[in-house]
C-alpha cells in the first residue's frame, strides 16, 4: 500500500474487509453441543486437553443453536431425530456449517441396508459442508474436518464476488 | 436347581399352563439330518395361562424368581404362522434361572400383560409391541417406546417391507 504508507499514525493496519470477515469467523466457528452416537465420543476426545479443538477457535460449544455457528452431526441419524436436526439448524443464525462426521451421518454406515429407522446419510436432512470418513474417525480426522471447513470459509467473500477462473 | 429340578418344582405345584419342558440334546446319529439342539432349556407355557404361571412362579417358596431378567419376541420364521413371546426369570436369592416360551398367533398376536406380576415387564412389553405388532392386553401404558408414534409396520416380524420415505425424507 505504497500510497497509505505511513500516512496514518501507529497501530493502524489497513486490510480487506473480505478478508477480516472471514478471519473473524474462521477463528471463531463455535460448535453447538450435539452428540448422536459413539462418534460423539471421539468428538469429547477432540475438545478435551490432548486434541484440543480450542487451538481452532472452535473448543466453545454452545448449548443453545442461537449461539452456535457449527453443528457436528456426530452420529447415527434416526427418523425421530432427523426433524429435531432440522429444527435445531433452522434455529441457527447465519452463517451456519454442518459437518457430517462419520459412516452414519454420511450415508447410513453400517445400518445402510437393514437400518429401518436410520436416515441414510444426514445430508437428507439439511445441507452438508464437509464430511468426514471413517467409523468413528480418528480425532485427527475430525480436526483435519474443521480445518478443511476454515480453508471453506476462507474462500467465501460478502463485498467481492470471487473471480471466476476458466 | 439345574433346569430339571425347577422342573419337577413346577410339576409338584402344578403349575398352571405348562405344556413341555425342551432342552438342547446330541444329534442322533440314527436319524438323517437330525442336528440336535443347541442353546439354553426352556420351558413351553399356553400363552392363556402366562399370568397365573409367571404369579406362581414368583410366589412359590422354592422357586422364589423375584426378578423378571428380560422379556422379548422373536419371529422364527416366514413360513411359520406363530410368534413367539420369551421370558428370563432370574432368581437372585436361589441363584437360578429359567426361560420360558409361549407361542402365540401371528394373525391373533395378543397375550395378557405380565406388567402386573413383574413391573419391569413395561418397557419391555412396549417393545415388543412396536416391534412385533403383539398386543399386551391390560398394558397400563401402551404407548410406542422407540419408533415414532405415526409408525407403521412392525419392524423386526420377517414379512417387514421398508417404507418408502417418512416425513418426506426418503428411505431408499
Amino acid at each position: 500500500m505504497p500510497i497509505l504508507q505511513n500516512a496514518f499514525e501507529e497501530n493502524l493496519l489497513t486490510t480487506k474487509v473480505d478478508w477480516l470477515l472471514n478471519w473473524a469467523k474462521l477463528n471463531s466457528v463455535w460448535p453447538m453441543t450435539f452428540g448422536l452416537a459413539c462418534c460423539a465420543i471421539e468428538m469429547m476426545a477432540v475438545g478435551a486437553a490432548h486434541h484440543d479443538l480450542d487451538r481452532f477457535g472452535a473448543g466453545a460449544f454452545r448449548a443453545t443453536p442461537r449461539q452456535a455457528d457449527l453443528m457436528i452431526v456426530a452420529g447415527t441419524v434416526n427418523f425421530k431425530m432427523a426433524e429435531r436436526i432440522k429444527r435445531l439448524y433452522d434455529q441457527m443464525p447465519n452463517p451456519k456449517y454442518v459437518i457430517a462426521m462419520g459412516a452414519c451421518a454420511t450415508g447410513g454406515g453400517p445400518y445402510f441396508k437393514y437400518g429401518y429407522t436410520v436416515v441414510k446419510g444426514v445430508d437428507r436432512v439439511v445441507p452438508v459442508d464437509v464430511y468426514i470418513a471413517g467409523c468413528p474417525p480418528r480425532p485427527e480426522a475430525l480436526l483435519e474436518g474443521l480445518m478443511a471447513l476454515q480453508r471453506k470459509i476462507r474462500r467465501t467473500a460478502v463485498i467481492r464476488k470471487p473471480a471466476i477462473t476458466a | 436347581m439345574d433346569f430339571q429340578g425347577i422342573y419337577d418344582c413346577l410339576k409338584a405345584g402344578n403349575a398352571p399352563g405348562m405344556i413341555e419342558a425342551d432342552e438342547p440334546r446330541q444329534p442322533n446319529p440314527e436319524v438323517k439330518k437330525d442336528k440336535g439342539r443347541f442353546g439354553e432349556p426352556f420351558l413351553l407355557i399356553e400363552a392363556s395361562a402366562v399370568c397365573p404361571f409367571m404369579a406362581h412362579c414368583r410366589d412359590d417358596e422354592r422357586l422364589g424368581f423375584e426378578l423378571l431378567a428380560d422379556l422379548s419376541a422373536a419371529d422364527p420364521s416366514t413360513d411359520s404362522d406363530e410368534l413367539w413371546v420369551l421370558y428370563q426369570l432370574l432368581s437372585v436369592k436361589h441363584h437360578h434361572r429359567l426361560m420360558v416360551k409361549a407361542k402365540i398367533p401371528k394373525d391373533d398376536a395378543k397375550i395378557d400383560t405380565v406388567a402386573g406380576i413383574y413391573r419391569a415387564a413395561q418397557w419391555h412389553e412396549r417393545e415388543c409391541a412396536e416391534m412385533f405388532g403383539i398386543t399386551f392386553n391390560g398394558h397400563p401404558d401402551p404407548r410406542n417406546m422407540l419408533l415414532p408414534d405415526d409408525w407403521e409396520g412392525y419392524p423386526l416380524r420377517k414379512d417387514y417391507e421398508f417404507p418408502e420415505e417418512y416425513h418426506g425424507i426418503s428411505c431408499v
